[in-house]
């Protein structure tokens, strides 16, 4: 039990494993595809972590050309209104994915990422920000809650 | 004169009216498309002697869109006419004081300076929201395109349609979501 838990924890470190994100504590989270569960029976706690499918895979593309990235492959020329395309680049926060994990090449990724601070800064997507945040795109302040638009000839790759 | 020339000659001459939903439309690119509805440019008849233009009622102006940080690049310039009297309102601030005010600026500077848009002007109808009288509304039998597409949020796409688009990466395997 205490060996179990013991490497949960070292798992959990970012220093002993490079190429995991840090993880902050988590009592509960219903979506994730490392799923890590306590049971508590009489005086013995048992920790076991397991891998879930992901919701993604019954959707996801094949890709056509396994040698060039997703978004290459794909053909796409993906704009700053295209959100449904641009959240699968984010975490639940708003914030972009590294590389790493969304596997992208080194011109793609930038462009994702120049798009996806486009479209926030449009306000097109609201319910992928920071709790605290201000969910509102009219709620904002001065200039910031008017709309506005992008020309995604300006992103420079 | 036949019952059909009679016809003829009233769709001609007629007043129609438009509808522009200004909503995530440039208000300077619109202010070049509604100017021709206005002036009558866009019938065969037209001559500017000619008084053949139509009347535009252009609703949700406060929901206009302008590009990048124009919002507050965008200074707009009044003189009172006494010494000292300058003052330059930028975009936002003029939109905050009067959400109409940005369009109708944009279509009276985009004709030209004759005197004749003093009157072009009195046919165009701007309404911040989509709130029109139902007395101007009843006349309305052409509806204007807008020039740009109209975004729409992700949180109101449904949680299906979010779940069920097609996904061009999916996560390592190891990977914990959040
Ligand atoms: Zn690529």
């Amino acid at each position: 039990m205490s060996f179990l838990k013991l490497l949960t924890l070292w798992e959990r470190c970012p220093t002993t494993k490079i190429g995991y994100p840090t993880r902050s504590l988590y009592l509960s989270s219903k979506l994730q595809l490392k799923q890590i569960e306590e049971v508590i029976t009489d005086n013995t706690v048992t920790i076991s972590a397991k891998i879930l499918p992901s919701e993604r895979e019954p959707h996801l593309l094949k890709n056509a050309n396994p040698v060039v990235c997703p978004v290459c492959a794909s053909g796409l020329d993906i704009k700053h209104t295209d959100v449904l395309i641009l959240s699968q680049f984010v975490r639940s926060d708003g914030c972009m994915l590294p590389r790493r994990i969304t596997g992208l090449c080194r011109k793609q990724q930038k462009r994702m990422s120049a798009l996806v601070t486009m479209a926030h800064k449009a306000g097109l997507m609201p319910n992928l920000n920071p709790p605290n945040s201000n969910k509102d795109p009219k709620k904002r302040h001065h200039w910031k809650k008017f709309n506005k638009y992008f020309d995604e000839s300006t992103i420079k790759t | 004169m036949s019952a059909l020339k009679r016809v003829q000659q009233w769709a001609t001459f007629a007043r129609i009216w438009h509808v522009y939903d200004a909503a995530w439309q440039n208000p300077f690119h619109s202010a070049k498309l509604l100017k021709k509805y206005l002036m009558g440019l866009h019938k065969p008849i037209y001559h500017p002697l000619n008084d053949c233009g139509d009347h535009v009622i252009v609703i949700n102006t406060g929901d206009i869109a302008l590009p990048e940080d124009e919002w507050k690049k965008r200074a707009y310039f009044h003189h009172t006419g006494y010494p000292g009297g300058a003052s330059w309102t930028v975009a936002w601030e003029l939109h905050d004081k009067d959400p109409t005010m940005i369009l109708k600026k944009a279509v009276y500077s985009s004709m030209d300076g004759n005197l004749q848009r003093r009157y072009t002007m009195e046919r165009l109808h701007l309404f911040p929201d989509g709130k029109v009288p139902a007395d101007l509304m009843k006349n309305v039998s052409n509806q204007i395109q807008q020039i740009r597409p109209v975004p729409k949020r992700l949180d109101h796409y449904s949680e299906q349609e979010r779940k069920e688009f097609p996904k061009l990466i999916d996560y390592p395997k190891d990977y914990i979501l959040r």
